[in-house]
């Protein structure tokens, strides 16, 4: 099918040449604006299958969503020459090594031109380094550790809030509500990222007025972490922290509740934004803080492509799903808008000038603002706090794209 | 004080689900000479088993736990009579490939009909429990140590009370003297391998109200069967109850009450232990010399 897209665009570049040719030889060429050339690869390495191919399809789905939209404008524009996208997905399988092996296949066989990232921090920061080898740029919205981006690459960018800020917005927010919380109980996974969001907490919450009464990690996928939970009760914090995972955040949610661990605000960096977390845990979800990369509420005015609300009308139309798009569908779509943006502004496909506009890329997108900081990573775009309500994803914080309050304090276990 | 009592019971408690895992896994590697590679994905069977009849038919994962377990005594009898009989005098080696390739299969399955959403079975009751002296008991942990209990007792019961069971014990001690005295060997292994995967059934079942599953979540539980087992002793259902119990303990004493070490040291501390046993008690803590 895609071989059949590119012979049927060269037959068209060719007809629109001869076109010009004939109009030419007319002597009356008026407004010949764009013209098609050649069709652009974009390399994806992805978890198709694996541990992370739920997290894999959700980044698919952005990349799709954004292939769909720019094939029907016709296509990027480089300096009047319209390149339709092929976007080749290959399957790493969830697995680090494997898709670096992928990225260079990608590269040497398949001719991308470009890269977008694939899922999750260990397989972007491997990926990173092929990317840098070859020069190709790679912009990625689904790698946040800091690690990634403090190798000194200069073709790898990434959309997305770094992991340093995941949870610090919740404690910005907690120095506003009132009782004022004053102790913080804060448990981490052991791996990169985790380790990173934790220890930016631990160095933010004293200048915030926050005590860290608690503080412990844990090996990354845990199931059992009840006598972790027990230790922080015994402290009895105001705030409970998790950097984990999805799997983390209910294991300790659901210890909390049996061992009767009763925080004022519970937040956790990832797991609560997702579905599966409301329905693992049902109405005992309801209070749970989360840092987000983006929410469906947020108010952002676009530069260019869609809407917040028509991105979230759009996703329900074009996967034919109830459900709104997640931020990993978001990241995801917004890195392919980082690539694109940069293409033009470059006016070129070289990598080394598409390379140089990324680096001076300054857009506001329906994902927030995109801009690299010397590194390659966004610092510029803030983190938003999401509350569950009633079942509900809201997003609370920070007020001016937030759709309502945050609901606390917490009550107590034997009173909800 | 009232801190470490709690982790004490909170190790008893996890203990109870190691010990259901574990039964199965040792009553294979005692009885067949199999080191079953694909026994945590028979747990992750039974836990979505009793997701969907929670899910789907709203029946209580407690009530579910017989039909899970006879689903999964008939899916072991039909694996083992199929596939893994096929290996059985072959040197080890083979089984355990055998049985990786079988827990590849199972999870890609899994991974294909449920995909890797994460799912969780939570009753009314969960959550809720009792409290002594500020010590919390969970209602749901407290009912899995229990029904790991009685699981150990009705294997105990099936091995050396029945004649089923007096067979199973003769292939386990010698297959040649049992197919002498006209013992179906191939049936027995097949039933000795039903009863490991309903027995994996059942500790799946408990496992899906006390964490959120994935196709992939079986993996640990089969390396924590083999350290329990090997810490018990092999081939005696005694022995893999307190080895369960004691591995839950060292684990959530080791994670949460050594000072100056963290729960990132958790792990090293159970393998620790397990390479002092090995060393000094080959045969487990509560194991017969051979």
């Amino acid at each position: 099918m895609m071989g059949g897209t590119t012979r049927f665009t060269g037959v068209l570049s060719l007809a629109a040449v001869l076109a010009l040719a004939c109009g030419g030889a007319g002597g009356g060429g008026a407004a010949a604006t764009t013209t098609t050339g050649e069709d652009l690869v974009i390399g994806v390495p992805m978890s198709i299958t694996g541990s992370q191919s739920k997290e894999g399809a959700l980044a698919k789905q952005g990349y799709d969503m954004w292939l769909q939209w720019i094939n029907q404008q016709g296509g990027i524009n480089v300096k009047s020459v319209k390149h339709k996208v092929q976007l080749k997905y290959e399957d790493d399988t969830s697995k680090a090594d494997i898709s670096a092996q992928l990225t260079q296949k990608l590269i040497t066989e398949e001719k991308a031109q470009f890269l977008l990232g694939p899922y999750g921090s260990a397989t972007t920061a491997s990926d990173a380094v092929v990317a840098e080898k070859n020069s190709i740029p790679m912009v990625e919205g689904n790698g946040a550790a800091q690690a990634i981006f403090s190798q000194g690459y200069k073709y790898v960018f990434g959309v997305l809030s770094p992991a340093n800020v995941y949870l610090t917005g919740v404690l910005d927010m907690a120095a506003t509500l009132s009782p004022k919380p004053a102790t913080v109980a804060m448990l981490a996974a052991d791996d990169n990222f985790s380790q990173e969001v934790a220890k930016a907490v631990t160095e933010y919450a004293p200048s915030k007025g926050f005590q860290i009464v608690y503080s412990d990690k844990y090996p990354n996928g845990s199931t059992n972490l009840s006598g972790l939970v027990a230790n922080a009760k015994a402290r009895n914090p105001d705030i409970v922290l998790n950097s984990g995972h999805l799997q983390e955040a209910i294991a300790i949610h659901k210890a909390a509740k049996d061992l009767k661990l009763d925080a004022k605000l519970s937040a956790y960096s990832v797991g609560p934004s997702t579905p599966d977390y409301i329905v693992a845990l049902g109405k005992d979800a309801n209070y749970v803080f989360d840092g987000s990369q983006w929410t469906p509420q947020v108010k952002y005015t676009p530069a260019f492509y869609l809407t917040v609300q028509d991105y979230v009308a759009s996703y329900k139309k074009q996967f034919n799903t109830q459900d709104d798009p997640d931020y990993h569908v978001a990241e995801s779509t917004a890195a392919c808008l980082a690539l694109q943006k940069a293409i033009e502004n470059a006016g070129s496909l070289k990598p080394d000038k598409v390379r140089d506009a990324l680096a001076a890329l300054n857009v506001t997108t329906f994902f927030g603002q995109i801009k690299f900081d010397s590194r390659g990573i966004n610092t510029f775009k803030p983190m938003v706090v999401e509350q569950i309500q009633d079942g509900k994803h809201h997003t609370v914080w920070p007020s001016s794209v937030a759709d309502t309050k945050p609901q606390y304090p917490t009550p107590s276990w034997s009173n909800r | 004080m009232q801190l470490f009592l709690q982790q004490v019971v909170l190790g008893l408690l996890i203990g109870g689900v190691y010990v259901a895992v574990a039964i199965g896994f040792s009553l294979v590697w005692g009885i067949l000479n199999i080191v079953n590679l694909a026994h945590g994905a028979l747990v992750i069977v039974g836990a979505y088993l009793t997701w969907l009849l929670f899910a789907r038919a709203r029946l209580d994962p407690f009530l579910a736990l017989p039909i899970v377990a006879v689903a999964l005594f008939a899916f072991g009898y039909a694996l083992q009579r199929a596939l893994i009989n096929r290996v059985i005098r072959a040197p080890l080696f083979f089984t355990l490939l055998l049985t990786f390739g079988v827990n590849l299969v199972i999870v890609n399955a899994l991974l294909v009909i449920f995909k890797s959403d994460f799912r969780s079975v939570t009753p009314g009751y969960s959550g809720s429990g009792f409290g002594i002296a500020g010590v919390q008991v969970p209602y749901i942990r407290l009912a899995a140590l229990g029904v790991a209990v009685v699981v150990a007792v009705a294997v105990g019961w099936l091995l050396n009370r029945t004649r089923t069971g007096a067979a199973i014990q003769a292939v386990g001690a010698d297959r040649d003297a049992a197919r002498l005295v006209g013992i179906d060997l191939r049936h027995v292994y097949a039933l000795t391998f039903a009863v490991a995967a309903a027995c994996a059934g059942v500790a799946g079942g408990l496992i899906s109200t006390i964490q959120a599953i994935t196709p992939t979540a079986g993996e640990p539980y089969t390396l924590q069967a083999f350290v329990v087992v090997v810490l018990g002793g092999l081939g005696r259902v005694g022995a893999t109850v307190v080895g369960g119990l004691v591995f839950g303990m060292v684990e959530t004493l080791g994670q949460t009450m050594v000072p100056g070490l963290g729960a990132g040291w958790a792990n090293a501390i159970a393998f620790a232990i397990l390479v002092l046993v090995l060393v000094v008690r080959p045969q487990g803590l509560m194991g017969r010399i051979a």
